[in-house]
């Protein structure tokens, strides 16, 4: 079947390589395969330490009052239900149902001062996820997407991939953005919570082999030549390229396998969504997917907030609602990850797209408020114990240092390895930027 | 002159004569419309900064500017009327603040030296007073559209008459934002320059008024307008204007398609279906070429047109089951077929949707009422499909980008108050929505229009949308079935049209809405139009590397097949259907009442669950959908079963040839070329030992390629 040349120039033995582990091993060249017309960049002034990401993503706007910014001193329609529990750092205080984070603040740098001006679901995931505020002549692309695409070559395992999907900010995001669809997530599609737990259509359908397999990609490479319709990027439909290796690679696949993990392990990441889904993140770092969303949803409480924040039902013995879930899991990661020793080299992210508002609203539910919110930093090179900026006395403004949501994405893409005057270009030939020109990078994380 | 920059006239009317006057700094500043508009220029009324609903820094504006008279109340009254000083108006918080005299958080707004200080300075010197004497009444903007070269820069100007019969050129208070700031920059002044090909939006704004200016640079000069056919049908009007705007753009339009081509795209648009082994054959044996037009009218008529559009218009009022009861959907499913299949025109059929009442079993348009739930939201759904606007920015503030107000959302909610959403719709006599704005409850009123003070608010909504001069219900309808076939809408998307959005064609837009209207709200009519024209049968070009070829129809838009669409070719092209729940054997996609009935396969293909609006599809397909063609059951169950059009096939001794011909046929509605033939035959004959096998994987592929996947 080797008449049919491949037009990507991939090997056919490429399908039968070990998948995944080379991607941890690949050097700073790969990354920076793209264009780049800053030409006053060299690539020895980036220092790379992150090789990979895991972005927990807080669907909806978690509130910063009962999370990262509580404010105990403050009037009880501010200060809310929860209480709050001391850190490692001296004077800083977060929510209760964050005791077993509040141990690892060593580990942790967290931004207290984010501020954006979109309060919308859609408009506020889009400047989180991009760095860049939407407008309607171009969708920006995500972090994952970004990331992706300047490490080709690819691997097996696709690249940018979202636990249990990338239903966020309202489900408008592509998440790929101006860039090719082939960089947009993978999305899981199955809750890791679940026992039944597998990723659909990995596995040969009853009488195909590789061999057929083969063929397949050959004739449909060849009518798509015929056809004339082949998108003006690649030849070969990316798409399916990617799934006929994935499928070909059992090794690869295995990435998929949370029952490897032993029962102390499952259990130590909380057996909600978010737990499974991080310890799934943290077996595709492993195998060198270089980015990763794992996707929370219903953090949008614009009522019952006590409830669906912390009990996770009424009138629960111990809390298992989102707060104590997001407990569990992001400190379990941290601490596998260092146990791994791979904590300096994964950059977690715990954001949503704005914070609540101040005062409690008459459900007991807190409404959209993007003028400040937090974000949580770790591993992935940047600096422990550390907090950024502060709000007023009722986590309404920054009071200090504010950080925009541009500049958070330029520095998290310094902290991935991409300049953020990287520029990319759109499929109609126009070059962007990785991050707007007015976002600056954080200089108390990337010193 | 103590008024800078203010160009004044006055008309005074004389027996016999009307003269102009300069008019010499009779009149005072007018906070109104001499004030306000320095808050939006310097973007202090923005929502990220004092426009915010609980203001910013202690101070609060109106959003854009939308409400004078709070305003001139924050400015003068609120903080015990420290924001102004009369006696010595530069120690006014509002000069201090606004020129960063002393510290403001949103930095140096305006210059100290500045003609906005300078008025401002004035207006306080005066008094600090509104006296509301006269009001803007027109703002003109000139160019609205202009043709330049790369590189030049053009001067945009606005214009302002006002009710005392005053005008003014207020370009200097006027926001003029470019869409693409990377393609069109724009300094305080008002000058342009252009920095890329293409065309470009400006939208200005001044007070409450946001008008849209187009500037082009053309792709290629050398496109000579000539080739315009001039003297054209009157019928055609479709063509010339878009014909216009591709010459205007300097576009080279792509060629004609084929008859087969032709075939394809017009069945996939109008039915749903692909063309049948019959038809594709029938026109290789004709010698005269396929009278289009004639076969659009059969597809018109056709009962398959029935089907399909009423699958479309029922995503549009996404009919679904509720979760107890499926018996109103399929009244209103069963409602809403009857009136495809009659033609009932569009506006009889909104009439009937607006005004319904009664047992949702019985009555299927009363189920319209059972689609969302509340009043407020049953007036965004209202707004949104038969206005194509989205007065939903318009309930906590008014609309920024549009005209809508908050009094004009809750009076439209208002008008839905009284209705009971159970199985049985009914009004009652009491029932009302909270205007947030006063605290009381809303007045019923028409979007922009007037209050209504009778009882029935429902007839005199539907009266004012299906009438005639009504400026958003046709254009709304006949948008959305230009994007059904053309693949893009003239607005996208297409439930949010606002000066501040333009049609790409404009004109085009108005002529298809009076077109629709004049010809009793025929939907086949308007789809007729559209797909006979000339822009519907172009091609594509070979190595077009902008979009601007697709968004203004210089070549055919590629798109995917719809989710149901796709998964009934699926079942055409193997001879094998789908089985949908409970549904009867040989029911198609197209034709579930139930969008959510469990279907793995169309959920992966990404159809609608219709429970949001079905215009702006979630992101689907990618490696998921990918990995379900080659593994999944969508597609391999069917290849293999012993009924399907394969396994006959290759029981019936056939050739490789002829058999390759056939599902070439069946899957792309044409024949092979020589090369392809070629190709088939070697990759087919040497697996004689597997001929089955290889003979799926080419089926397989058939159904994978793009050129299958797609209507192109």
């Amino acid at each position: 079947m080797n008449a049919f040349p491949r037009c990507d120039g991939v090997l056919r033995r490429d399908i039968l390589r070990v998948g995944g582990l080379s991607a941890l091993g690949l050097g700073l060249p790969g990354f920076f395969r793209v264009q780049r017309a800053n030409a006053a960049t060299t690539e020895s002034s980036i220092k790379s330490n992150a090789k990979a990401c895991i972005l927990i993503w807080l669907d909806g706007g978690p509130s910063h009052l009962e999370t990262f910014d509580p404010k105990p001193h403050a009037p009880a329609e501010v200060r809310g239900p929860l209480r709050t529990v001391p850190t490692q750092l001296a004077g800083i205080h977060i929510s209760e149902c964050l005791p077993q984070t509040a141990t690892c603040l060593d580990k942790v740098t967290l931004i207290r001062s984010m501020t954006s001006p979109l309060g919308e679901h859609n408009f506020g995931t889009h400047y989180l996820m991009t760095g860049y505020k939407p407008t309607p002549v171009l969708e920006y692309p995500a972090f994952g997407s970004v990331v992706a695409q300047t490490r080709k070559p690819q691997d097996i395992l696709p690249a940018n991939i979202a636990v249990p999907n990338f239903r966020v900010g309202g489900s408008n995001l592509t998440g790929h953005g101006y860039l090719a669809p082939e960089w947009r997530p993978f999305s899981v599609g199955s809750d890791p919570a679940r026992a039944d737990f597998q990723v659909r259509d990995l596995d040969l359908y009853k009488g195909l082999d590789l061999r057929r397999l083969d063929r397949r990609r050959d004739f449909v490479a060849a009518l798509d030549r015929f056809g004339g319709l082949a998108e003006k990027y690649s030849t070969a439909d990316p798409d399916l390229e990617r799934a006929f290796r994935l499928i070909a690679s059992a090794k690869a696949k295995q990435a998929f396998q949370l029952d490897a993990e032993s029962d102390r392990t499952r259990s130590r990441y909380g057996r909600k969504t978010i737990g499974q889904s991080c310890l799934l993140a943290r077996r595709l770092v492993e195998r060198g997917v270089p980015f990763v969303t794992v996707n929370d949803r219903g953090w949008d409480t614009h009522e019952n907030l006590y409830t669906r924040l912390k009990e996770g039902y009424a009138g629960a013995p111990v809390g298992v609602g989102l707060i104590p879930s997001l407990d569990l899991a992001l400190s379990a990661l941290i601490e596998d990850l260092e146990n791994r020793g791979m904590l300096q080299e994964t950059l977690i992210v715990v954001m949503g797209e704005f914070g609540r508002t101040p005062k409690l609203n008459t459900a007991g539910g807190r409404d959209h408020w993007p003028r400040a919110f937090s974000v949580l930093l770790a591993g992935g090179g940047v600096p422990g114990g550390q907090v950024i900026g502060a709000t007023d006395a009722v986590g309404e403004s920054p009071a200090d240092r504010p950080v925009t949501p541009g500049d958070l994405a330029a520095t998290i893409y310094k902290l991935l390895g991409v300049d953020p005057a990287t520029e990319l270009v759109t499929n109609d030939g126009r070059p962007v930027r990785v991050t707007d020109h007015r976002s600056r990078v954080i200089q108390e994380i990337v010193g | 002159m103590p008024h800078l920059n203010r160009q004044r006239w006055i008309l005074v009317a004389a027996i016999g004569s009307q003269l102009a006057y300069p008019l010499v700094a009779a009149q005072p500043v007018d906070f109104d419309t001499e004030i306000m508009p320095i808050f939006t220029k310097a973007g202090c009324n923005t929502g990220a900064c004092h426009g915010a609903a609980v203001g910013r820094g202690g101070f609060r504006l109106s959003l854009y500017g939308s409400d004078a008279m709070f305003d001139h109340r924050s400015i003068v009254s609120d903080l015990e009327g420290r924001r102004i000083n009369l006696a010595e108006p530069n120690r006014s918080l509002l000069l201090r603040k606004s020129t960063e005299t002393i510290e403001h958080g949103g930095g140096a707004r305006l210059d100290l030296d500045g003609q906005a200080v300078e008025r401002l300075r004035q207006w306080i010197r005066e008094g600090a007073n509104r006296q509301t004497t006269y009001r803007l009444v027109e703002l003109t903007v000139s160019p609205t559209a202009y043709v330049a070269h790369m590189h030049e820069t053009v001067l945009l100007r606005a214009s302002a008459s006002f009710s005392d019969a005053t005008q003014a050129d207020v370009t200097i208070w006027t926001v003029f934002s470019a869409e693409d700031p990377t393609a069109v920059e724009i300094d305080d002044a008002g000058r342009a320059t252009l920095r890329r090909q293409g065309r470009h939006l400006v939208i200005a704004r001044y007070l409450d008024r946001v008008l849209p200016i187009e500037l082009i640079v053309p792709w290629d000069d050398s496109v000579a307008e000539a080739e315009l056919k001039l003297g054209r049908d009157e019928s055609q009007f479709i063509d010339g204007l878009v014909d216009a705007k591709i010459a205007t753009l300097g576009l080279q339009p792509a060629a004609t398609v084929t008859d087969q081509a032709f075939l394809r795209r017009v069945k996939l648009d109008l039915i749903g279906r692909l063309p049948t082994v019959e038809e594709v054959a029938l026109l290789g044996q004709q010698s005269a070429p396929l009278d289009r037009n004639l076969l659009v009218d059969e597809l018109l008529q056709s009962s398959e047109f029935v089907d399909y559009w009423t699958w479309q218009i029922a995503s549009l009022l996404r009919i679904r089951p509720r979760p107890e009861d499926h018996t109103g959907a399929l009244t209103y499913h069963h409602w809403l077929r009857e009136q495809i299949r009659t033609a009932t025109p569009y506006d009889q059929l909104v009439r009937q949707l607006l005004l319904s009442t009664g047992d949702t079993h019985e009555v299927g348009p009363a189920n319209f009422y059972r689609t969302v739930r509340g009043p407020r939201e049953q007036a965004e759904l209202t707004s949104e499909l038969f206005m194509g606007s989205r007065l939903r920015c318009a309930n906590c503030h008014n609309h920024p980008l549009d005209r809508w107000t908050q009094d004009d959302y809750h009076g439209l909610a208002a008008i839905f108050a009284r209705i009971q959403q159970d199985r049985v719709i009914t009004e009652s006599v009491r029932g009302d929505v909270s205007n947030p704005r006063t605290g009381e409850p809303a007045i019923p009123r028409i979007p922009g229009e007037r209050y209504l003070n009778i009882s029935d608010g429902r007839k005199a909504l539907a009266n004012w949308l299906t009438d005639v001069s009504n400026p958003y219900f046709a254009k709304a309808i006949v948008n959305r079935l230009w994007k059904s076939v053309m693949g893009r809408g003239l607005v996208e998307p297409t439930d949010d049209m606002r000066p501040t959005n333009p049609a790409t064609h404009p004109i085009l837009l108005q002529r298809l809405a009076e077109d629709f209207v004049q010809h009793n709200y025929d939907l086949r009519h308007t789809l007729r139009r559209i797909v006979t024209s000339q822009a519907y049968a172009r091609g594509r070009l070979a190595g077009s590397t902008h979009g601007d070829n697709v968004r203004f129809f210089a070549q055919a838009h590629v798109r995917p097949l719809p989710a149901e669409v796709l998964a009934d070719a699926i079942s055409d092209v193997t001879g094998i259907v789908d089985r949908y729940g409970d549904t009867p054997a040989g029911t198609r996609a197209i034709h579930l009442v139930d969008p959510t009935v469990k279907s793995d396969a169309l959920d992966l293909l990404g159809r609608c669950s219709r429970e949001e609006t079905c215009e702006t599809p979630t992101p689907t397909g990618g490696l998921p959908l990918k990995l379900h063609v080659l593994n999944g059951d969508l597609v391999n169950r069917k290849l293999a079963d012993s009924d399907g059009y394969l396994a006959l096939a290759l029981k019936s001794r056939r050739s490789t040839s002829e058999i390759v011909n056939e599902f070439y046929v069946r899957a792309l509605s044409r024949q092979p070329r020589p090369e392809e033939s070629e190709f088939w035959r070697a990759a087919l004959d040497v697996n004689l030992a597997d001929r089955t096998g290889a003979f799926e994987d080419f089926l397989w592929s058939l159904i994978a390629c793009r050129e299958f996947q797609t209507n192109h």
